[in-house]
């Protein structure tokens, strides 16, 4: 799967835990910019992503997690 | 006041060891002692000695915690505002206890109206600690929680409250910090529970680990675990429940304490926390912000401390001179194993909530025992004791709420959404659970939907964001139970959101 194939997907998921699509995912985006996604937020986002992909995050990864563009890096190397 | 005297020994004492780490940057007590000295040198010479209560904005940095201790140390109580609350709301705290001054390390104040102490840009002066004299009543803060009439309610807190807490957990011989210990202060200031993350390190002179700002707070937790080796953890139990999915890559042998208060502890979950700390003794804390944040705990063991009731652990025992009553509705003590509300006496609790006579009366009763008058305060929890003196917890008696370690008022947040909506429809705020067990707020309104960007955005205005309802349902009719009441089990059956 490309990071092209992956990001709709993660937008999904932002969109389903967010309940708003007011937002633009690229690799800079942090939290930051985006309404709503905060601490409790983002452990249902990492939840859902981790369901729509079918994978399971390592911890260390999560703990290095900065913006989107280090989200869709740990997804592409789970799915590989 | 003897816990005054001890933070200032324990600062004179510890100078060249670390007090505070924010942001991967420590802080020695040597430090601490500049700022501490710096902030009072411009307390004295802008304030008056008559001017008691003071307001704090609460950043993640060494001047707002020396801030406290300055204030301590000059006999006065500080009024803590959160910087990511509204600014509306945090006003109000200032307007309702009459605050005049502020300190505040921000870069540029937004509080134009009351007199600023900018105290990250402070002149150098001598280093001074020694305290000045103070009696038991005066205040050493005041914590605003959510309150039912749309104003937030006052607690203060004297300093004799303060050195009561202090003194009963001194007492208590399983749990002793040192200088060595490294300790996690995950609480926004403004939250009850930070007084014991950061007073009993300082006092210990131990070194505390803050939580930045901008960070996604678990998984910060974690990574000071591990790369600080964190040895004492003081937390909501609500983390826990986040990192849980996480649990089997967890392994912190150093940590030795963990403390869990400000919510109900699940035994499954406390089983498998228990297993990723395999050398911890873990403490189950009650109490509320009313009784000086702790009044007793009970010490949980895997294997052979695992009291509960409903899946909850239990509170165990209050702590040295702190009593526990459970009453009728008559405030009568009711027998053993018999549910009632869990009432709290002895020199911790609060003097009264801040100007609200009308709460007062409802909240506090005295009841003569041996011939002495106790003070009890009624927590609005319900709960039991058991054969061998230990107290279980029930649930709620009335409709608030833990919403991430705060309390809630459910009336608050529909008082503020009915108030913009122009719909004049029926509107209840629930606690909902998610799939990670911890509750999330909702709001169900009646009849047909409608656009609520508006009323959201008001409550964003007039209310700390726990507190804003992340879900909303529209429902045409609410459903009644027997004795006409709304629902409110049947509503939460529309928040289907996991």
């Amino acid at each position: 799967m490309t990071r092209d194939e992956i990001l709709p997907k993660v937008k999904l998921a932002f969109v389903a835990v967010l309940e708003h699509d007011n937002f633009e995912l690229t690799d800079a985006t942090t939290a930051e910019d985006v309404d709503g996604w905060e601490s409790i937020t983002h452990m249902m986002i990492i939840s859902e992503v981790e369901k729509a992909f079918n994978i399971k995050f390592k911890l260390m990864d999560l703990m290095n997690m900065n913006n989107v563009g280090d989200l869709l890096k740990t997804i592409e190397s789970e799915l590989h | 006041m003897k816990f005054i005297k001890q933070l200032r020994e324990s600062i004179e004492n510890n100078s060249k060891q670390n007090a505070l780490c924010v942001n991967g940057v420590f802080y020695t007590y040597q430090d601490f002692a500049i700022e501490i000295s710096k902030i009072r040198n411009a307390i004295n010479n802008t304030i008056s000695s008559s001017e008691k209560l003071i307001g704090l904005v609460t950043n993640d940095d060494l001047q707002t915690y020396a801030s406290i201790i300055a204030l301590w140390f000059e006999g006065k109580a500080y009024v803590p505002v959160n910087p990511s609350s509204p600014i509306e709301r945090n006003n109000q705290v200032f307007e309702l206890t009459e605050t005049k001054y502020v300190l505040d390390s921000s870069k540029t104040s937004i509080y134009k109206e009351l007199n600023v102490i900018a105290t990250s840009s402070l002149d150098e002066v001598q280093v001074s600690l020694s305290p000045k004299e103070v009696s038991d009543n005066d205040l050493a803060y005041i914590l605003f929680t959510s309150g039912t009439t749309g104003l937030p309610k006052g607690v203060p807190i004297t300093y004799k409250n303060v050195d009561a807490l202090v003194n009963a957990i001194d007492h208590e011989p399983e749990f002793n910090l040192n200088t060595s210990d490294r300790c996690l202060q995950m609480f926004e200031l403004t939250f009850d529970f930070s007084v014991v993350t950061y007073l009993f390190p300082f006092l210990a002179g131990a070194c505390i680990y803050t939580i930045p700002k901008n960070t996604i707070k678990y998984f910060y937790i974690f990574k000071l675990i591990k790369e600080q080796r964190l040895t004492v953890l003081t937390m909501v139990p609500s983390i826990i429940n986040y990192l849980r999915p996480y649990f089997p890559e967890i392994n912190a042998p150093d940590v030795r304490y963990c403390s869990f208060g400000g919510g109900a502890l699940h035994s499954d979950i406390a089983k498998e926390w228990s297993d990723c700390l395999p050398n911890c003794k873990i403490f189950n804390y009650y109490g509320p912000t009313e009784f000086t944040v702790y009044s007793g705990f009970y010490p949980y063991h895997k294997e052979t401390h695992l009291k509960s009731h409903n899946g909850i652990i239990a509170i165990g025992t209050p702590q040295k001179d702190c009593s526990y009553l459970v009453v009728n509705e008559n405030n009568e003590e009711v027998p053993l194993q018999v549910t009632g509300e869990l009432c709290l006496g002895g020199p911790q609790v609060t003097p009264g909530y801040w100007k609200n006579e009308e709460r007062n009366a409802e909240s506090f009763f005295v009841k003569s025992e041996n011939g002495k008058d106790v003070r009890y305060y009624k927590t609005g929890d319900l709960c039991f004791k058991d054969e061998s003196g230990d107290f279980l917890y029930v649930g709620r008696a009335d409709f608030q709420v833990k919403i991430r370690g705060y309390r809630v008022e459910l009336a608050e947040i529909e008082f503020h959404a009915k108030e913009k909506s122009v719909k004049k429809v029926n509107m209840v705020a629930l606690d909902i659970t998610n799939k990670l067990g911890n509750a999330e707020l909702g709001l169900a309104i009646e009849g047909e939907s409608f656009d609520t960007e508006e009323i959201i955005e008001y409550m964003k205005t007039k209310m700390p964001d726990y507190m804003v309802p992340g879900h909303i349902r529209f429902v045409k009719e609410f459903p009644h139970s027997i004795n006409g009441k709304i629902d409110r089990k049947k509503l939460r059956t529309y928040f289907d959101i996991n």
